[in-house]
């Protein structure tokens, strides 16, 4: 295991920050921590970085415990903050320089591994800027070309894509995906769950705390009992029709709505066909027809009761 | 590793602009705001004009010798000239004093007479003059009437001056209190070296910045990294120390004496203690940003206030009523080492003010290391 923590225990006052957690990162995988604001995922962070001092627990790393003296295994991680860390006074290809240089002596490769970094994350235009002029997109790219220019055997994302347009997050989700490709171990904590839902092989839902939940995405999506929904617009649908739908093979839940029509099914098969044959017997003239598969958002509802982003 | 993030620190404090103009911009502002309003004080003595004066061509006046040769070696052209003479008729004499060309009318009669318009400095030393006139020919009218024999010696004495104490000087420099001005300044400039140390916590302790997150999250020795950034905002406050003393040398013409060396010597010191300020106050202090940098700024200017920054006998109360305070604060002892070096031959009193002041930072320096050392948080 590239991270282990076992049995974390964290307080701040009387608040209980970390109840117990525990945490296992294999070599290779993109791990994601998933939890509502104030679950306890950048308290984990930092405790995994030996930066916050925590009551009780085991946080080892590279198979070393990690501590703040443990700088042979600092040196293979790469960390991009919540909050965007770099000096507004250096310009962008100085300060990837500069807190690359806290991790690689030698100018010469540096110098590579500065331009590597700016090419990667797609600032080449940008290089002789200073951060006040990027947007924030931009803003936060370099953050993580700061964090991964030295080119680390394990990074550590906590919510990097926090206030970034669309386009800015596809490119930093496929720039981490890539990283990934390359043979670095990353972990992911962010509170959008379409995120966690594409990027990352194994997933951990957390909250007050505790871990929720473990497993990849679809051992996840398995672990509730539910199907798809499908949507259908049609007018006018009776009350008794409704109660019919709610007979049909599979069918947990129909609802009637503002001219919706929503079916959520528990599992089986063509649950769509034998729908639509039933709204084709009675004649219902109906319009566009929705199929979705349950999310990340549904497995967490299940979980806890509440949204992902309370 | 020192040179990577010593220069990038240097880059980083110097392209600081808002910190750069209240720390180097601000007191050369001041500076000349201080050369205007203490520019004649700095001179030592203001230079004096002669009082222009008008005495009334009668017939009185012509007649008394003894007064108009008085008047005419007062009015001789040269260094020792008090006035400047116009002899005149009456209706004349009145016409120039209304028009505030003449400071004052003298009348030769049975006595002497003095006609001024207002009250000043010109009519106080006219009237002295005639003051001391009317003294001394009565004294020598007295002497004459008793012994008529020593006019000969007495008349020859009469223009000489003879001074019953002597002065004596630290140095060849003259007392200039005014000077306190400049060099409080100075002492301020420095303690706003406080600043830069201040951002140094700020940018290195995880808990307050997430550039000290992840330089903390670094492979990289925490005390390696704030003697870098320390010796940074050393290099930056004493390039703008220098820059005003420099300014106030060479453009203002304040007087530093001619000891370069050891004013350069009190810069350093006074930086050094103007750095290790801002890093005490900076993790002493567990409060935000902003309380740290207005307690910084409010302990900086009482301390140069205390040290004759805005009152020029501040310093020296100080020191009679609360001498400890005098020994314990940096701008004083700043201020003071300039000004022994300025005045006395000796010393003694300046290497106490550089040893005090070196003193004070490394107490500074020891108790924040010792509060930075720590390397984890209880929160962030």
């Amino acid at each position: 295991m590239l991270v282990r923590v076992e049995n974390l225990v964290k307080r701040y006052g009387n608040l209980l920050a970390l109840d117990h957690f525990s945490l296992e990162v294999a070599e290779g995988e993109i791990l994601g921590l998933l939890g509502p604001n104030g679950s306890g995922k950048t308290t984990t962070i930092n405790c995994i970085l030996s930066l916050l001092k925590y009551d009780k627990g085991v946080v080892e790393v590279f198979g070393k415990p990690m501590t703040p003296d443990a700088y042979d295994s600092k040196r293979n991680i790469g960390i991009v903050m919540q909050n965007v860390a770099v000096f507004q006074e250096l310009r962008v290809d100085e300060n990837i320089d500069y807190f690359c240089g806290m991790y690689v002596n030698d100018p010469k490769t540096r110098r590579r591994l500065v331009d590597e970094a700016i090419e990667f994350v797609g600032l080449g235009e940008f290089r002789k800027f200073t951060p006040r002029k990027l947007s924030g997109g931009l803003l936060r790219r370099l953050n993580i070309a700061c964090g991964i220019a030295h080119k680390p055997r394990l990074l550590i994302l906590d919510e990097p894509t926090v206030a970034v347009d669309p386009q800015s997050r596809n490119k930093i989700l496929e720039g981490i995906r890539e990283l990934n490709r390359q043979g670095t171990t990353v972990i992911y904590t962010s509170h959008y769950m379409e995120e966690v839902d594409h990027l990352c092989t194994r997933i951990v839902i957390m909250d007050k705390g505790r871990t929720l939940a473990t497993g990849t995405k679809e051992e996840l999506k398995s672990m509730i009992n539910d199907g798809e929904t499908i949507s259908v617009e049609l007018y006018m649908l009776q009350p008794d029709d409704v109660s019919q739908i709610r007979q049909l093979p599979h069918v947990a839940r129909a609802d009637y709505a503002e001219n919706r029509l929503s079916v959520h099914y528990d599992g089986g098969q063509h649950n769509l066909l034998n729908l639509l044959d039933y709204l084709k017997s009675r004649d219902l003239l109906f319009g566009r027809v929705f199929s979705e598969q349950p999310t990340l958002n549904d497995v967490f509802l299940e979980i806890t009761g509440r949204q992902l982003r309370d | 590793m020192f040179m990577h993030v010593f220069g990038y620190r240097l880059k980083c404090l110097a392209r600081d602009r808002e910190t750069v103009f209240w720390t180097a911009v601000f007191p050369l502002i001041l500076a000349t705001m201080f050369h205007f309003a203490f520019g004649q004080l700095m001179k030592g003595n203001e230079a004096f004009s002669p009082v222009k004066t008008a005495v009334i061509d009668n017939d009185a006046y012509r007649r008394d010798s003894f007064f108009r040769q008085t008047l005419e070696m007062l009015s001789a052209p040269g260094e020792n000239q008090m006035i400047e003479l116009t002899v005149t008729d009456e209706q004349e004499a009145r016409r120039l004093l209304e028009g505030g060309i003449v400071a004052g009318i003298i009348t030769v009669g049975d006595a002497i007479g003095l006609t001024v318009s207002r009250s000043g400095i010109d009519q106080s030393i006219l009237r002295a003059i005639l003051d001391e006139y009317a003294h001394t020919s009565a004294t020598v009218a007295g002497i004459l009437a008793k012994n008529p024999a020593a006019a000969a010696g007495l008349l020859s004495r009469l223009g000489q001056r003879r001074s019953y104490t002597q002065q004596v000087s630290f140095s060849d420099a003259a007392p200039n209190t005014a000077l306190n001005y400049f060099y409080a300044l100075v002492a301020m400039t420095c303690l706003y070296g406080g600043f830069w140390g201040l951002r140094n916590t700020t940018d290195v302790q995880a808990d307050l910045s997430p550039q000290g997150a992840r330089r903390s999250a670094a492979p990289t020795r925490k005390l390696q990294v704030v003697v870098c950034d320390s010796a940074a905002a050393l290099v930056v406050s004493l390039g703008e120390v220098l820059v005003l003393l420099a300014y106030l040398a060479l453009a203002l013409r304040v007087d530093f004496g001619n000891q370069l060396g050891y004013v350069l010597l009190t810069c350093v010191a006074g930086c050094v203690v103007g750095v290790s300020f801002g890093a005490f106050i900076g993790t002493m202090v567990r409060k935000s940003e902003g309380v740290k940098t207005a307690i910084l700024t409010a302990s900086s200017m009482a301390m140069s206030f205390l040290a004759g920054l805005m009152v020029v006998n501040m310093k020296d109360m100080i020191a009679r009523k609360a001498p400890v305070l005098a020994y314990i604060n940096p701008a004083a002892l700043i201020t003071d080492a300039f000004y022994s070096l300025y005045i006395f031959d000796s010393h003694r009193r300046f290497f106490l003010n550089i040893g005090l002041l070196f003193l004070i930072s490394a107490l500074m320096c020891i108790l924040s290391v010792l509060r930075l050392r720590r390397e984890k948080y209880a929160s962030l």
